[in-house]
Protein backbone atom coordinates (compact mmCIF):
# COMPACT_ATOMS: atom_id res chain seq x y z
CA UNK A 1 0.00 0.00 0.00
CA UNK A 2 2.71 2.48 1.07
CA UNK A 3 4.91 1.46 -1.86
CA UNK A 4 2.01 2.03 -4.26
CA UNK A 5 1.40 5.39 -2.64
CA UNK A 6 5.08 6.29 -3.10
CA UNK A 7 4.87 5.45 -6.78
CA UNK A 8 1.62 7.40 -7.08
CA UNK A 9 3.22 10.42 -5.39
CA UNK A 10 6.07 10.30 -7.90
CA UNK A 11 3.62 10.08 -10.80
CA UNK A 12 1.53 12.99 -9.48
CA UNK A 13 4.65 15.11 -9.03
CA UNK A 14 5.84 14.36 -12.56
CA UNK A 15 2.36 15.09 -13.93
CA UNK A 16 2.30 18.42 -12.09
CA UNK A 17 5.71 19.33 -13.48
CA UNK A 18 4.68 18.31 -17.00
CA UNK A 19 1.45 20.31 -16.75
CA UNK A 20 3.40 23.32 -15.51
CA UNK A 21 5.56 23.26 -18.64
CA UNK A 22 3.16 21.92 -21.27
CA UNK A 23 -0.27 23.38 -20.42
CA UNK A 24 -1.47 25.80 -23.10
CA UNK A 25 -0.46 29.42 -22.71
CA UNK A 26 -0.23 32.56 -24.84
CA UNK A 27 3.48 31.98 -25.48
CA UNK A 28 3.38 28.32 -26.51
CA UNK A 29 0.73 25.69 -27.30
CA UNK A 30 1.28 22.21 -25.77
CA UNK A 31 2.81 20.86 -29.00
CA UNK A 32 5.19 23.81 -29.27
CA UNK A 33 6.16 23.42 -25.61
CA UNK A 34 6.87 19.73 -26.16
CA UNK A 35 9.08 20.64 -29.14
CA UNK A 36 11.04 22.95 -26.84
CA UNK A 37 11.61 20.14 -24.35
CA UNK A 38 12.71 17.89 -27.21
CA UNK A 39 15.17 20.55 -28.35
CA UNK A 40 13.45 21.71 -31.53
CA UNK A 41 11.23 24.58 -30.37
CA UNK A 42 10.87 28.00 -31.91
CA UNK A 43 12.62 30.95 -30.28
CA UNK A 44 9.37 32.41 -28.91
CA UNK A 45 8.19 29.10 -27.47
CA UNK A 46 11.63 28.48 -25.96
CA UNK A 47 11.49 31.78 -24.09
CA UNK A 48 7.95 30.98 -22.89
CA UNK A 49 8.76 27.45 -21.69
CA UNK A 50 12.32 27.79 -20.41
CA UNK A 51 12.35 31.49 -19.54
CA UNK A 52 8.89 31.95 -18.03
CA UNK A 53 7.33 28.58 -17.15
CA UNK A 54 10.39 26.72 -15.87
CA UNK A 55 11.35 29.28 -13.16
CA UNK A 56 7.67 29.54 -12.29
CA UNK A 57 7.38 25.77 -11.92
CA UNK A 58 10.60 25.59 -9.91
CA UNK A 59 9.39 28.32 -7.54
CA UNK A 60 5.98 26.62 -7.16
CA UNK A 61 7.63 23.29 -6.35
CA UNK A 62 10.06 24.86 -3.87
CA UNK A 63 7.40 26.93 -2.11
CA UNK A 64 4.95 24.02 -1.92
CA UNK A 65 7.63 21.77 -0.48
CA UNK A 66 8.64 24.44 2.04
CA UNK A 67 5.09 25.08 3.24
CA UNK A 68 4.17 21.41 3.54
CA UNK A 69 7.40 20.58 5.35
CA UNK A 70 6.89 23.51 7.72
CA UNK A 71 3.30 22.41 8.37
CA UNK A 72 4.31 18.80 9.03
CA UNK A 73 7.10 19.78 11.41
CA UNK A 74 4.99 22.30 13.31
CA UNK A 75 2.15 19.81 13.69
CA UNK A 76 4.64 17.29 15.09
CA UNK A 77 6.34 19.86 17.33
CA UNK A 78 3.18 21.37 18.76
CA UNK A 79 1.30 18.06 18.81
CA UNK A 80 -1.74 19.64 17.24
CA UNK A 81 -3.22 18.94 13.82
CA UNK A 82 -4.25 22.61 13.62
CA UNK A 83 -0.71 23.92 13.37
CA UNK A 84 0.36 25.34 10.05
CA UNK A 85 2.82 27.99 8.89
CA UNK A 86 0.19 30.70 9.33
CA UNK A 87 -0.76 29.85 12.89
CA UNK A 88 2.57 31.00 14.31
CA UNK A 89 2.41 34.39 12.65
CA UNK A 90 5.57 33.85 10.62
CA UNK A 91 3.86 34.05 7.23
CA UNK A 92 1.82 37.00 8.49
CA UNK A 93 4.97 38.84 9.57
CA UNK A 94 6.60 38.24 6.19
CA UNK A 95 3.47 39.31 4.29
CA UNK A 96 3.06 42.46 6.41
CA UNK A 97 6.63 43.57 5.75
CA UNK A 98 6.41 42.73 2.03
CA UNK A 99 3.11 44.63 1.56
CA UNK A 100 4.54 47.60 3.48
CA UNK A 101 7.57 47.56 1.16
CA UNK A 102 5.26 47.55 -1.88
CA UNK A 103 3.36 50.54 -0.50
CA UNK A 104 6.41 52.57 0.50
CA UNK A 105 9.29 51.71 -1.84
CA UNK A 106 9.73 53.29 -5.27
CA UNK A 107 8.65 50.80 -7.93
CA UNK A 108 12.23 50.69 -9.22
CA UNK A 109 13.22 49.19 -5.86
CA UNK A 110 10.58 46.42 -5.87
CA UNK A 111 13.45 43.94 -6.16
CA UNK A 112 13.93 44.48 -2.43
CA UNK A 113 10.41 43.25 -1.58
CA UNK A 114 11.48 39.61 -0.97
CA UNK A 115 14.22 40.85 1.37
CA UNK A 116 11.61 42.85 3.27
CA UNK A 117 9.40 39.75 3.45
CA UNK A 118 12.28 37.72 4.79
CA UNK A 119 13.08 40.37 7.40
CA UNK A 120 9.42 40.52 8.46
CA UNK A 121 9.28 36.75 8.86
CA UNK A 122 12.49 36.81 10.91
CA UNK A 123 11.14 39.58 13.15
CA UNK A 124 7.86 37.70 13.64
CA UNK A 125 9.85 34.56 14.53
CA UNK A 126 11.85 36.44 17.16
CA UNK A 127 8.70 38.07 18.53
CA UNK A 128 6.90 34.72 18.89
CA UNK A 129 9.91 33.09 20.50
CA UNK A 130 10.40 36.02 22.88
CA UNK A 131 6.74 36.05 23.92
CA UNK A 132 6.62 32.28 24.32
CA UNK A 133 9.60 32.09 26.66
CA UNK A 134 8.68 31.09 30.19
CA UNK A 135 10.62 29.93 33.23
CA UNK A 136 10.63 26.38 31.82
CA UNK A 137 11.28 27.40 28.22
CA UNK A 138 8.69 27.92 25.51
CA UNK A 139 5.76 25.57 26.00
CA UNK A 140 3.44 24.46 23.21
CA UNK A 141 0.57 26.52 24.57
CA UNK A 142 2.68 29.66 24.90
CA UNK A 143 4.05 29.24 21.37
CA UNK A 144 0.53 28.92 19.96
CA UNK A 145 -0.77 31.92 21.89
CA UNK A 146 2.22 34.05 20.90
CA UNK A 147 1.72 32.98 17.28
CA UNK A 148 -1.93 33.99 17.40
CA UNK A 149 -0.95 37.39 18.83
CA UNK A 150 1.72 38.02 16.18
CA UNK A 151 -0.65 36.84 13.46
CA UNK A 152 -3.28 39.30 14.64
CA UNK A 153 -0.75 42.13 14.67
CA UNK A 154 0.42 41.20 11.17
CA UNK A 155 -3.18 41.11 9.88
CA UNK A 156 -3.79 44.57 11.28
CA UNK A 157 -0.60 45.86 9.66
CA UNK A 158 -1.56 44.34 6.27
CA UNK A 159 -5.06 45.83 6.43
CA UNK A 160 -3.63 49.24 7.33
CA UNK A 161 -1.24 49.08 4.38
CA UNK A 162 -4.05 48.04 2.02
CA UNK A 163 -6.26 50.86 3.30
CA UNK A 164 -3.58 53.52 2.88
CA UNK A 165 -1.69 52.37 -0.22
CA UNK A 166 -2.03 54.25 -3.51
CA UNK A 167 -4.67 52.57 -5.66
CA UNK A 168 -2.32 51.29 -8.41
CA UNK A 169 -0.02 49.66 -5.85
CA UNK A 170 -2.92 47.68 -4.39
CA UNK A 171 -2.47 45.16 -7.22
CA UNK A 172 1.09 44.47 -6.09
CA UNK A 173 0.06 44.31 -2.43
CA UNK A 174 -2.84 41.95 -3.15
CA UNK A 175 -0.51 39.68 -5.13
CA UNK A 176 1.44 39.22 -1.89
CA UNK A 177 -1.59 38.61 0.32
CA UNK A 178 -3.10 36.04 -2.07
CA UNK A 179 0.06 34.43 -3.44
CA UNK A 180 1.52 34.38 -6.92
CA UNK A 181 4.32 32.75 -8.87
CA UNK A 182 4.01 35.09 -11.83
CA UNK A 183 7.12 37.09 -10.94
CA UNK A 184 9.30 33.97 -10.66
CA UNK A 185 12.84 34.28 -11.96
CA UNK A 186 15.80 31.87 -11.84
CA UNK A 187 17.42 34.24 -9.32
CA UNK A 188 14.38 34.01 -7.01
CA UNK A 189 14.56 30.21 -7.10
CA UNK A 190 18.29 30.26 -6.32
CA UNK A 191 17.73 32.66 -3.42
CA UNK A 192 14.98 30.44 -2.03
CA UNK A 193 16.90 27.16 -2.22
CA UNK A 194 19.04 27.68 0.93
CA UNK A 195 15.87 28.50 2.87
CA UNK A 196 14.45 25.17 1.73
CA UNK A 197 17.41 22.82 1.76
CA UNK A 198 19.11 23.76 5.05
CA UNK A 199 15.93 23.67 7.18
CA UNK A 200 14.85 20.47 5.43
CA UNK A 201 18.15 18.81 6.33
CA UNK A 202 17.78 20.01 9.92
CA UNK A 203 14.22 18.72 10.20
CA UNK A 204 15.11 15.33 8.78
CA UNK A 205 18.00 15.19 11.27
CA UNK A 206 15.64 15.97 14.15
CA UNK A 207 12.93 13.65 12.88
CA UNK A 208 13.66 10.90 15.39
CA UNK A 209 13.57 13.30 18.34
CA UNK A 210 10.35 14.83 17.06
CA UNK A 211 8.85 11.35 16.92
CA UNK A 212 9.80 10.83 20.55
CA UNK A 213 8.34 14.22 21.47
CA UNK A 214 4.98 12.91 20.24
CA UNK A 215 5.06 10.56 23.26
CA UNK A 216 5.08 13.58 25.56
CA UNK A 217 7.76 15.96 26.77
CA UNK A 218 8.58 14.02 29.94
CA UNK A 219 8.85 10.73 28.11
CA UNK A 220 11.01 12.28 25.39
CA UNK A 221 13.28 13.87 27.98
CA UNK A 222 13.56 10.56 29.80
CA UNK A 223 14.67 8.97 26.53
CA UNK A 224 17.48 11.52 26.18
CA UNK A 225 15.88 14.20 24.01
CA UNK A 226 16.94 17.77 24.75
CA UNK A 227 13.38 19.04 24.44
CA UNK A 228 14.17 22.77 24.53
CA UNK A 229 16.96 22.50 21.95
CA UNK A 230 14.88 20.37 19.59
CA UNK A 231 11.92 22.71 19.94
CA UNK A 232 14.12 25.73 19.18
CA UNK A 233 15.72 24.09 16.13
CA UNK A 234 12.45 22.84 14.67
CA UNK A 235 10.75 26.18 15.27
CA UNK A 236 13.57 28.12 13.60
CA UNK A 237 13.75 25.68 10.68
CA UNK A 238 9.99 25.97 10.13
CA UNK A 239 10.24 29.75 10.36
CA UNK A 240 12.96 29.81 7.70
CA UNK A 241 10.81 27.64 5.42
CA UNK A 242 7.75 29.89 5.87
CA UNK A 243 9.75 33.09 5.58
CA UNK A 244 11.39 31.99 2.34
CA UNK A 245 8.08 30.91 0.85
CA UNK A 246 6.16 34.06 1.73
CA UNK A 247 9.02 36.34 0.70
CA UNK A 248 9.11 35.02 -2.87
CA UNK A 249 5.52 33.93 -3.48
CA UNK A 250 3.31 35.70 -0.94
CA UNK A 251 0.73 34.00 1.26
CA UNK A 252 -0.44 30.64 -0.08
CA UNK A 253 -2.96 29.03 2.21
CA UNK A 254 -3.87 25.47 3.14
CA UNK A 255 -0.82 23.74 1.62
CA UNK A 256 0.91 23.60 5.00
CA UNK A 257 -2.25 22.46 6.77
CA UNK A 258 -3.81 19.94 4.41
CA UNK A 259 -0.80 18.22 2.87
CA UNK A 260 0.63 16.81 6.13
CA UNK A 261 -2.84 15.50 7.08
CA UNK A 262 -3.18 13.66 3.80
CA UNK A 263 0.32 12.24 4.04
CA UNK A 264 -0.19 11.16 7.64
CA UNK A 265 -3.24 9.17 6.59
CA UNK A 266 -1.15 7.25 4.07
CA UNK A 267 2.35 7.05 5.56
CA UNK A 268 1.71 7.33 9.29
CA UNK A 269 2.99 9.66 12.00
CA UNK A 270 6.77 8.99 12.03
CA UNK A 271 8.35 12.33 11.10
CA UNK A 272 11.31 10.97 9.17
CA UNK A 273 9.00 8.91 6.97
CA UNK A 274 6.43 11.68 6.71
CA UNK A 275 8.50 14.81 6.14
CA UNK A 276 10.03 14.24 2.72
CA UNK A 277 6.78 12.78 1.37
CA UNK A 278 4.84 15.79 2.67
CA UNK A 279 7.36 18.06 0.97
CA UNK A 280 6.90 16.28 -2.37
CA UNK A 281 3.10 16.27 -2.02
CA UNK A 282 3.11 19.99 -1.16
CA UNK A 283 5.28 20.66 -4.20
CA UNK A 284 2.82 18.79 -6.42
CA UNK A 285 -0.18 20.63 -4.91
CA UNK A 286 1.23 24.12 -5.49
CA UNK A 287 2.45 23.21 -8.99
CA UNK A 288 -1.04 21.96 -9.92
CA UNK A 289 -2.56 24.98 -8.17
CA UNK A 290 -0.46 27.28 -10.31
CA UNK A 291 -1.49 25.48 -13.49
CA UNK A 292 -5.15 25.90 -12.53
CA UNK A 293 -4.55 29.56 -11.58
CA UNK A 294 -3.24 30.14 -15.12
CA UNK A 295 -5.87 28.06 -16.92
CA UNK A 296 -9.23 28.70 -15.24
CA UNK A 297 -9.69 32.25 -16.59
CA UNK A 298 -6.85 32.26 -19.16
CA UNK A 299 -5.12 34.41 -20.17
CA UNK A 300 -6.20 36.22 -17.01
CA UNK A 301 -4.75 34.74 -13.86
CA UNK A 302 -6.18 33.86 -10.46
CA UNK A 303 -4.09 34.27 -7.31
CA UNK A 304 -2.65 30.84 -6.58
CA UNK A 305 -3.65 31.16 -2.92
CA UNK A 306 -7.28 31.25 -4.02
CA UNK A 307 -6.85 28.00 -5.94
CA UNK A 308 -5.02 26.14 -3.17
CA UNK A 309 -7.66 27.27 -0.67
CA UNK A 310 -10.45 26.19 -3.02
CA UNK A 311 -8.80 22.77 -3.32
CA UNK A 312 -7.89 22.54 0.34
CA UNK A 313 -11.09 23.59 2.10
CA UNK A 314 -13.41 20.83 0.78
CA UNK A 315 -10.70 18.28 1.34
CA UNK A 316 -10.15 19.48 4.89
CA UNK A 317 -13.89 19.44 5.63
CA UNK A 318 -14.11 15.87 4.32
CA UNK A 319 -11.20 14.84 6.54
CA UNK A 320 -12.82 16.51 9.52
CA UNK A 321 -16.16 14.78 8.93
CA UNK A 322 -14.51 11.36 8.60
CA UNK A 323 -12.38 11.72 11.74
CA UNK A 324 -13.64 9.70 14.74
CA UNK B 1 -30.16 57.72 -24.59
CA UNK B 2 -33.80 57.54 -25.62
CA UNK B 3 -34.63 55.72 -22.43
CA UNK B 4 -32.84 58.36 -20.37
CA UNK B 5 -34.68 61.19 -22.11
CA UNK B 6 -37.95 59.32 -21.57
CA UNK B 7 -37.08 59.02 -17.91
CA UNK B 8 -36.54 62.77 -17.71
CA UNK B 9 -39.74 63.59 -19.57
CA UNK B 10 -42.06 61.35 -17.61
CA UNK B 11 -40.69 61.32 -14.10
CA UNK B 12 -39.30 64.80 -13.71
CA UNK B 13 -35.84 63.55 -12.77
CA UNK B 14 -32.76 62.22 -14.51
CA UNK B 15 -31.14 58.84 -14.18
CA UNK B 16 -27.35 58.67 -13.77
CA UNK B 17 -25.13 56.17 -15.57
CA UNK B 18 -25.60 53.43 -12.99
CA UNK B 19 -29.40 53.74 -12.97
CA UNK B 20 -29.91 55.91 -9.89
CA UNK B 21 -32.54 58.63 -10.22
CA UNK B 22 -31.19 62.14 -9.64
CA UNK B 23 -33.74 64.55 -8.17
CA UNK B 24 -34.13 67.83 -10.00
CA UNK B 25 -33.16 70.99 -8.13
CA UNK B 26 -30.54 73.70 -7.93
CA UNK B 27 -26.94 72.72 -7.29
CA UNK B 28 -24.89 75.22 -5.34
CA UNK B 29 -22.60 73.00 -3.29
CA UNK B 30 -20.92 70.28 -5.29
CA UNK B 31 -18.54 67.56 -4.05
CA UNK B 32 -16.61 65.44 -6.58
CA UNK B 33 -15.10 62.15 -5.40
CA UNK B 34 -12.64 61.44 -8.23
CA UNK B 35 -10.35 63.44 -10.53
CA UNK B 36 -12.37 62.55 -13.66
CA UNK B 37 -15.64 63.91 -12.26
CA UNK B 38 -13.81 67.00 -10.96
CA UNK B 39 -12.67 67.59 -14.54
CA UNK B 40 -16.24 67.06 -15.78
CA UNK B 41 -17.54 69.67 -13.34
CA UNK B 42 -14.93 72.21 -14.43
CA UNK B 43 -15.54 71.48 -18.11
CA UNK B 44 -19.25 72.21 -17.57
CA UNK B 45 -18.44 75.52 -15.90
CA UNK B 46 -19.38 74.34 -12.40
CA UNK B 47 -15.88 74.55 -10.90
CA UNK B 48 -16.86 77.48 -8.70
CA UNK B 49 -19.62 75.42 -7.13
CA UNK B 50 -17.19 72.71 -6.00
CA UNK B 51 -16.86 72.77 -2.21
CA UNK B 52 -14.93 69.52 -1.85
CA UNK B 53 -12.88 67.26 -4.11
CA UNK B 54 -10.91 64.00 -3.94
CA UNK B 55 -7.36 64.33 -2.67
CA UNK B 56 -5.98 63.25 -6.04
CA UNK B 57 -7.81 65.99 -8.00
CA UNK B 58 -5.13 68.10 -9.69
CA UNK B 59 -6.66 69.33 -12.95
CA UNK B 60 -7.36 72.06 -13.82
CA UNK B 61 -4.93 73.95 -11.58
CA UNK B 62 -7.85 75.58 -9.73
CA UNK B 63 -8.85 72.11 -8.46
CA UNK B 64 -5.65 71.92 -6.40
CA UNK B 65 -6.82 74.83 -4.26
CA UNK B 66 -10.18 73.30 -3.33
CA UNK B 67 -10.96 71.70 0.05
CA UNK B 68 -10.23 67.97 0.13
CA UNK B 69 -12.57 65.21 1.26
CA UNK B 70 -11.77 61.61 2.18
CA UNK B 71 -13.58 59.73 -0.54
CA UNK B 72 -14.26 56.63 1.55
CA UNK B 73 -15.54 58.57 4.56
CA UNK B 74 -19.21 59.58 4.44
CA UNK B 75 -18.76 61.94 7.39
CA UNK B 76 -15.97 63.84 5.63
CA UNK B 77 -18.17 64.22 2.55
CA UNK B 78 -21.29 65.23 4.51
CA UNK B 79 -19.25 67.82 6.41
CA UNK B 80 -19.04 69.83 3.18
CA UNK B 81 -22.89 70.03 3.16
CA UNK B 82 -23.18 69.11 -0.53
CA UNK B 83 -26.43 69.26 -2.44
CA UNK B 84 -24.93 66.99 -5.10
CA UNK B 85 -22.07 64.47 -4.91
CA UNK B 86 -20.38 63.40 -8.13
CA UNK B 87 -18.86 59.90 -8.18
CA UNK B 88 -17.45 57.47 -10.71
CA UNK B 89 -17.42 53.71 -11.15
CA UNK B 90 -13.70 54.11 -11.88
CA UNK B 91 -12.54 54.11 -8.29
CA UNK B 92 -15.35 55.08 -5.90
CA UNK B 93 -16.83 52.61 -3.43
CA UNK B 94 -20.52 52.08 -4.32
CA UNK B 95 -21.29 51.45 -0.63
CA UNK B 96 -20.27 55.03 0.15
CA UNK B 97 -22.65 56.27 -2.55
CA UNK B 98 -25.46 54.12 -1.14
CA UNK B 99 -24.89 55.52 2.36
CA UNK B 100 -24.94 59.06 1.01
CA UNK B 101 -28.18 58.36 -0.84
CA UNK B 102 -29.66 56.75 2.26
CA UNK B 103 -28.78 59.96 4.13
CA UNK B 104 -30.76 61.99 1.63
CA UNK B 105 -27.77 63.37 -0.32
CA UNK B 106 -28.26 63.61 -4.09
CA UNK B 107 -25.61 61.69 -5.99
CA UNK B 108 -24.66 61.32 -9.63
CA UNK B 109 -22.39 58.42 -10.65
CA UNK B 110 -20.59 58.44 -13.99
CA UNK B 111 -19.72 55.18 -15.72
CA UNK B 112 -17.74 56.20 -18.79
CA UNK B 113 -16.72 53.21 -20.89
CA UNK B 114 -16.63 54.80 -24.37
CA UNK B 115 -16.72 58.09 -26.24
CA UNK B 116 -20.50 57.74 -26.48
CA UNK B 117 -20.80 57.24 -22.74
CA UNK B 118 -18.60 60.29 -22.17
CA UNK B 119 -20.85 62.34 -24.43
CA UNK B 120 -23.88 60.98 -22.59
CA UNK B 121 -22.52 61.91 -19.15
CA UNK B 122 -21.69 65.41 -20.39
CA UNK B 123 -25.30 65.89 -21.56
CA UNK B 124 -26.81 64.39 -18.39
CA UNK B 125 -24.56 66.29 -16.02
CA UNK B 126 -25.04 69.47 -18.03
CA UNK B 127 -28.78 69.03 -17.45
CA UNK B 128 -28.32 68.39 -13.71
CA UNK B 129 -25.97 71.36 -13.27
CA UNK B 130 -28.16 73.72 -15.30
CA UNK B 131 -25.57 73.88 -18.10
CA UNK B 132 -27.48 72.02 -20.76
CA UNK B 133 -26.13 73.96 -23.74
CA UNK B 134 -22.52 73.63 -22.53
CA UNK B 135 -23.05 69.91 -21.98
CA UNK B 136 -24.44 69.46 -25.48
CA UNK B 137 -21.55 71.42 -27.00
CA UNK B 138 -18.96 69.37 -25.14
CA UNK B 139 -20.72 66.12 -26.02
CA UNK B 140 -20.77 67.02 -29.72
CA UNK B 141 -17.10 67.99 -29.52
CA UNK B 142 -16.17 64.66 -27.89
CA UNK B 143 -18.07 62.66 -30.49
CA UNK B 144 -16.57 64.70 -33.31
CA UNK B 145 -12.99 64.31 -32.07
CA UNK B 146 -13.40 60.59 -31.43
CA UNK B 147 -14.88 60.08 -34.89
CA UNK B 148 -12.10 62.11 -36.52
CA UNK B 149 -9.40 60.15 -34.73
CA UNK B 150 -11.06 56.87 -35.71
CA UNK B 151 -11.15 58.00 -39.37
CA UNK B 152 -7.41 58.69 -39.23
CA UNK B 153 -6.80 55.29 -37.67
CA UNK B 154 -8.87 53.54 -40.35
CA UNK B 155 -5.83 53.74 -42.66
CA UNK B 156 -3.64 51.93 -40.13
CA UNK B 157 -3.31 48.13 -40.11
CA UNK B 158 -5.40 46.35 -37.48
CA UNK B 159 -3.02 44.83 -34.92
CA UNK B 160 -3.12 43.18 -31.51
CA UNK B 161 -2.60 45.32 -28.41
CA UNK B 162 -2.88 45.38 -24.65
CA UNK B 163 -3.53 48.42 -22.46
CA UNK B 164 -1.37 47.87 -19.37
CA UNK B 165 -2.36 49.89 -16.31
CA UNK B 166 0.18 48.24 -13.95
CA UNK B 167 3.17 45.98 -14.55
CA UNK B 168 3.91 44.14 -11.31
CA UNK B 169 1.84 42.01 -11.60
CA UNK B 170 0.61 42.87 -15.10
CA UNK B 171 -2.92 44.31 -15.00
CA UNK B 172 -4.64 45.10 -18.30
CA UNK B 173 -7.82 46.84 -19.41
CA UNK B 174 -10.46 44.38 -20.64
CA UNK B 175 -13.63 44.98 -22.70
CA UNK B 176 -16.20 47.33 -21.15
CA UNK B 177 -13.56 49.90 -20.22
CA UNK B 178 -12.87 53.22 -21.91
CA UNK B 179 -9.36 51.95 -22.64
CA UNK B 180 -10.84 49.14 -24.72
CA UNK B 181 -12.95 51.66 -26.64
CA UNK B 182 -9.91 53.80 -27.38
CA UNK B 183 -7.92 50.78 -28.59
CA UNK B 184 -10.79 49.80 -30.87
CA UNK B 185 -11.05 53.32 -32.33
CA UNK B 186 -7.29 53.32 -32.94
CA UNK B 187 -7.70 50.15 -35.07
CA UNK B 188 -6.14 47.94 -32.41
CA UNK B 189 -7.56 44.61 -31.28
CA UNK B 190 -7.58 44.31 -27.52
CA UNK B 191 -6.07 40.91 -26.62
CA UNK B 192 -7.18 41.20 -22.97
CA UNK B 193 -9.47 38.42 -21.76
CA UNK B 194 -13.22 38.85 -21.40
CA UNK B 195 -15.13 37.63 -18.38
CA UNK B 196 -12.44 38.20 -15.77
CA UNK B 197 -13.44 41.69 -14.70
CA UNK B 198 -12.66 45.10 -16.16
CA UNK B 199 -9.01 45.10 -15.11
CA UNK B 200 -7.79 41.49 -14.91
CA UNK B 201 -4.36 40.38 -13.85
CA UNK B 202 -2.87 38.39 -16.73
CA UNK B 203 -0.37 35.61 -17.16
CA UNK B 204 2.93 37.40 -18.01
CA UNK B 205 3.23 35.01 -20.95
CA UNK B 206 0.65 37.13 -22.86
CA UNK B 207 3.53 39.48 -23.69
CA UNK B 208 5.09 36.66 -25.71
CA UNK B 209 1.92 36.17 -27.80
CA UNK B 210 3.05 36.53 -31.45
CA UNK B 211 -0.19 38.42 -32.20
CA UNK B 212 0.73 41.21 -29.79
CA UNK B 213 2.28 44.21 -31.57
CA UNK B 214 1.57 47.16 -29.26
CA UNK B 215 1.33 47.81 -25.57
CA UNK B 216 -0.31 51.05 -24.49
CA UNK B 217 0.48 52.45 -21.07
CA UNK B 218 0.06 55.75 -19.19
CA UNK B 219 3.31 57.67 -18.95
CA UNK B 220 3.64 57.80 -15.16
CA UNK B 221 6.92 57.33 -13.24
CA UNK B 222 5.69 54.27 -11.28
CA UNK B 223 4.30 52.61 -14.40
CA UNK B 224 7.49 53.29 -16.36
CA UNK B 225 9.61 51.90 -13.51
CA UNK B 226 7.46 48.77 -13.48
CA UNK B 227 7.85 48.40 -17.24
CA UNK B 228 11.62 48.76 -16.99
CA UNK B 229 11.75 45.95 -14.43
CA UNK B 230 9.33 43.79 -16.41
CA UNK B 231 11.32 44.26 -19.62
CA UNK B 232 14.32 42.62 -17.95
CA UNK B 233 12.34 39.42 -17.26
CA UNK B 234 11.94 36.53 -19.70
CA UNK B 235 8.29 37.48 -20.25
CA UNK B 236 9.48 40.95 -21.30
CA UNK B 237 11.84 39.63 -23.99
CA UNK B 238 9.76 40.90 -26.94
CA UNK B 239 9.25 44.26 -25.23
CA UNK B 240 12.97 44.68 -24.64
CA UNK B 241 13.75 43.66 -28.22
CA UNK B 242 11.22 46.13 -29.65
CA UNK B 243 9.10 43.37 -31.28
CA UNK B 244 6.27 44.69 -29.14
CA UNK B 245 6.24 48.48 -29.14
CA UNK B 246 5.18 50.46 -26.10
CA UNK B 247 3.06 53.51 -26.79
CA UNK B 248 3.29 55.89 -23.83
CA UNK B 249 0.31 58.22 -23.55
CA UNK B 250 -0.12 61.38 -21.46
CA UNK B 251 -0.86 59.95 -18.03
CA UNK B 252 -3.99 61.74 -16.88
CA UNK B 253 -6.04 61.67 -20.11
CA UNK B 254 -5.05 58.01 -20.51
CA UNK B 255 -6.04 57.11 -16.96
CA UNK B 256 -9.15 59.20 -16.31
CA UNK B 257 -12.46 58.63 -18.10
CA UNK B 258 -13.09 62.37 -18.16
CA UNK B 259 -13.40 65.18 -20.70
CA UNK B 260 -9.73 64.87 -21.77
CA UNK B 261 -10.29 61.30 -22.99
CA UNK B 262 -10.25 62.38 -26.68
CA UNK B 263 -6.70 63.71 -26.07
CA UNK B 264 -5.64 60.18 -25.16
CA UNK B 265 -7.21 58.80 -28.32
CA UNK B 266 -5.60 61.46 -30.50
CA UNK B 267 -2.21 60.79 -28.86
CA UNK B 268 -2.68 57.05 -29.42
CA UNK B 269 -3.50 57.47 -33.10
CA UNK B 270 -0.60 59.91 -33.54
CA UNK B 271 1.77 57.42 -31.88
CA UNK B 272 0.58 54.69 -34.23
CA UNK B 273 0.97 56.95 -37.27
CA UNK B 274 4.51 57.82 -36.17
CA UNK B 275 5.39 54.11 -36.15
CA UNK B 276 3.77 53.25 -39.45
Amino acid sequence: MKRTADVLLGVVLLAAAAAGLLAPGPGAAPGEALDVLLGSGTEGATVAVLGVRLPRLALALAVGAALALAGASLQALLATPLADPFLLGISGGGAAAATAAVALLPVAAFGAVPAAGMAGAALATLAVWWMARGPLGPSTTRLLLAGIAVNAAASVAILAVLALADAPRLASALAITMGSFSAATPAAVLWLLPYLLLPAALLLHDGRDLGLLALGEESAAALGVDVTAVRRRVFLASAALCGGAVAFAGVIGFVGLVTPHLCRLIWGMAPRRLFWRAALAGAALTAFGDVLARQLVAPAELPVGVVTAALGVPFFVALLRRAP
Amino acid sequence: MLLLWAAVAFSGHLVDQVGHPVQAGPVTRLVALAPDVVELAFALGAGERLVGVAGTADFPVAARLLPRVTVGDVESIMARRPDLVLATTAGNDPRVIERLRASGVRTFTADVTSCERLAEVLRLLGEVLGARRRGDELADDVLGRCAAAARRAADLPGQGALWVVWWEPPIVAAPNTFHHDLLHRAALTNLAPEGAGRYPRVNPEVFLDPGLRFVVSPDEPDVRAGWERFATSAAGTRLAAGDVQVLWLPADPASRPGPRMPEALEALVAAREARR
